[in-house]
């Protein structure tokens, strides 16, 4: 069967309210172990895989749903173990073998070669090895529970009728989830927190009216705990005007005219 | 595997060995199944990864055994091992909880043996009811069992449980099928669809084997004890009569179709006939010859013959 991120319990549409107490209750077992969090180490370990993970993304044309698990992975791999010091080449293997191992769970063909044509070259048998490294320190557990895991049932909730319009706010909703992956901080919450939390953002961005309504059915829903979501929603935000603060930077910057500009209007009146 | 003391090989599955084993640490049994990784250029194969993952996903209900760990062991080629670069061979050993019997031996040992007697009915009741709870799990992650049969039903005869065991592993792992003569494949429980080279089954062919698994359980003797697919098919035919497009339509299109004598169906009732008419009424709707028409595990979960089962146990 595919494995699908949005549903890792469920494939078949009609047996969806069979297994969802089944997914809130597993959830906890595909995050990082919560003592890693506070670790410098772990953060500025983690940052730069990252930043190399979503480079590939870009230069192979990767699924985005296929960066996101291997970021997964990472996470849950790194926080268990020792971040190893004066070895430069750990972190790339790592990359390498997160993105093997998510690909591989995703059914999408990406070969050793294709993940390191830029960069040092590992054998296969190194990348071997660290793939039963990890899947040993994740336990097998690759089908990972993620925020998009719940975004359908969420919607649920609210009843809204319109298709178009609940496609539009997963849409949105999980786009806010792909952009917040860079942020460490957001590691602390389960992503059910998280996918309520984004939906919430989603539904005021894109249908203000319908926005009190959906805020109410997710808050009461009693697989969530308000003041959890109540602070991961500060945190988003923050993030959401930091991610507006660059926006503004960005256009600001096409307004302001070079100095070369200005020297040929200065030339032109002399002209005149 | 250090933590682990191997006690006696107690099977032979299609995918590898299977030992009981001792946890030293908690003193507790676990049945061990070993198989190996098919590792090439590209590393852990994606179908050995999806499925073991799933497993680990679908034992964590108390209907399907439950996969305690996954334990590799790098094994070196003795044809290798002077190399300075040996293409390690991986083994990987599945670590299950151990349960002592299966429904196999159980209904056996009320066959024959010093103390013949039927099973009780609120224990087949429970059975069932178990084995529709494991199906239901399974089908509502969209995995099919495909081989389900007494032997693959481990039993805590204490607490009166009963799991599902050897799912899916036989896809994921590519080991040279070994025939042993004592070990046939059995076609007791296959559905109709599949034995008529139907390749696009679903979720029936596993209420089938329930229901032949359900008749069992009643009758202590395989309800389609066929020993080839042609033979399997005339046993099924001649109880519930030769299938139609009426009450199968597409049936006489499948590939394995042959024009087959005309039996009546016979009364099921008769066959069973220590089963009350709640029993066989959930047991004739598991054996619709028409997939689409028998009845889902879910939906069995709430027929009239669970009625008297206090479910409050599960």
């Amino acid at each position: 069967m595919e494995f699908d991120l949005e549903d890792p319990l469920v494939s078949l549409e009609e047996e969806q309210t069979f297994t969802i107490s089944e997914l809130f209750a597993s959830e906890s077992e595909h995050v990082p172990s919560p003592n890693c969090l506070t670790s410098t180490h772990f953060r500025v370990f983690c940052c730069e895989a990252i930043s190399l993970i979503l480079q590939v993304q870009v230069s192979c044309k990767l699924d985005p749903f296929v960066a996101y698990l291997a970021i997964n992975y990472l996470h849950r791999f790194m926080s268990s173990q020792e971040i190893p010091q004066g070895k430069p080449w750990f972190l790339r293997l790592v990359v390498i073998s997160c993105l093997s191992l998510a690909s591989k769970m995703k059914n999408t063909t990406l070969s050793f070669l294709v993940i390191q044509k830029e960069g040092c070259y590992f054998k296969a048998q190194s990348i071997q090895r660290m793939e039963l490294l990890i899947l040993g320190a994740l336990k097998w557990r690759m089908r990972s529970i993620t925020p998009f895991s719940f975004l359908h049932f969420f919607i649920s909730l609210a009843e809204i009728k319109d298709q178009s319009l609940k496609q539009a706010l997963k849409s949105r909703a999980s786009e806010i989830i792909f952009n917040a992956q860079n942020d460490i901080k957001l590691l602390e919450y389960k992503p059910s927190t998280v996918a309520a939390t984004a939906l919430i953002f989603a539904s005021h961005e894109l249908f203000p009216q319908q926005y009190s309504i959906l805020r109410a059915s997710i808050t009461a829903s009693e697989y969530l705990d308000g003041e959890t979501l109540s602070k991961c929603f500060d945190l988003m935000q923050d993030m959401m005007r930091m991610e507006a603060k660059e926006l503004m930077i960005d256009t600001s910057f096409l307004s302001t005219e070079t100095p070369v500009s200005m020297l040929e209007r200065n030339t032109k009146r002399q002209r005149i | 595997m250090e933590k682990y003391e191997k006690l006696e090989k107690v099977g032979e599955g299609t995918y590898g060995k299977v030992y009981k084993a001792r946890e030293k640490a908690s003193g507790s049994l676990v049945a061990l199944k070993k198989t190996r990784l098919e590792m090439d250029e590209e590393g852990v194969p994606p179908t050995a990864l999806r499925e073991v993952s799933l497993l680990q996903l679908l034992s964590q209900s108390i209907y399907i055994v439950r996969l305690l760990s996954v334990e590799h062991v790098d094994k070196v080629p003795k044809s290798q091992k002077s190399s300075s670069n040996p293409l390690t061979k991986p083994i990987l050993y599945l670590v299950f909880e151990y349960l002592d019997t299966d429904l196999k031996k159980f209904i056996d040992s009320h066959r024959k043996g010093p103390n013949p007697r039927p099973l009780p009915p609120p224990l087949i009741q429970s059975f069932l009811f178990q084995l529709c709870k494991g199906v239901a799990h399974c089908h509502s992650h969209g995995v099919l069992h495909r081989d389900l049969k007494p032997q693959n039903l481990l039993l805590d005869q204490h607490k009166g449980i009963l799991k599902i065991a050897d799912l899916g592993l036989g896809r994921a792992f590519t080991v040279p099928l070994k025939s042993y003569t004592h070990e046939i494949v059995t076609l007791w429980y296959r559905a109709p669809e599949v034995l008529l080279g139907s390749t696009h089954y679903s979720t029936g062919v596993d209420i089938w084997s329930v229901g032949c698994i359900f008749a069992e359980m009643v009758r202590r003797q395989a309800l389609f004890p066929g020993d080839s697919e042609f033979q399997q098919l005339i046993h099924i035919f001649k109880m519930l009569g030769t299938p139609t497009e009426e009450n199968w339509p597409g049936v006489t299109s499948l590939r394995d179709w042959h024009v087959y004598p005309r039996w009546e169906p016979q009364s099921l009732a008769k066959n069973v006939p220590s089963l009350g008419p709640d029993g066989v009424d959930l047991l004739s709707k598991m054996l619709k010859y028409n997939p689409s028409e028998r009845i889902s595990a879910k939906a069995a979960l709430d027929h009239p013959y669970f009625d008297s089962l206090d479910k409050s146990q599960f």
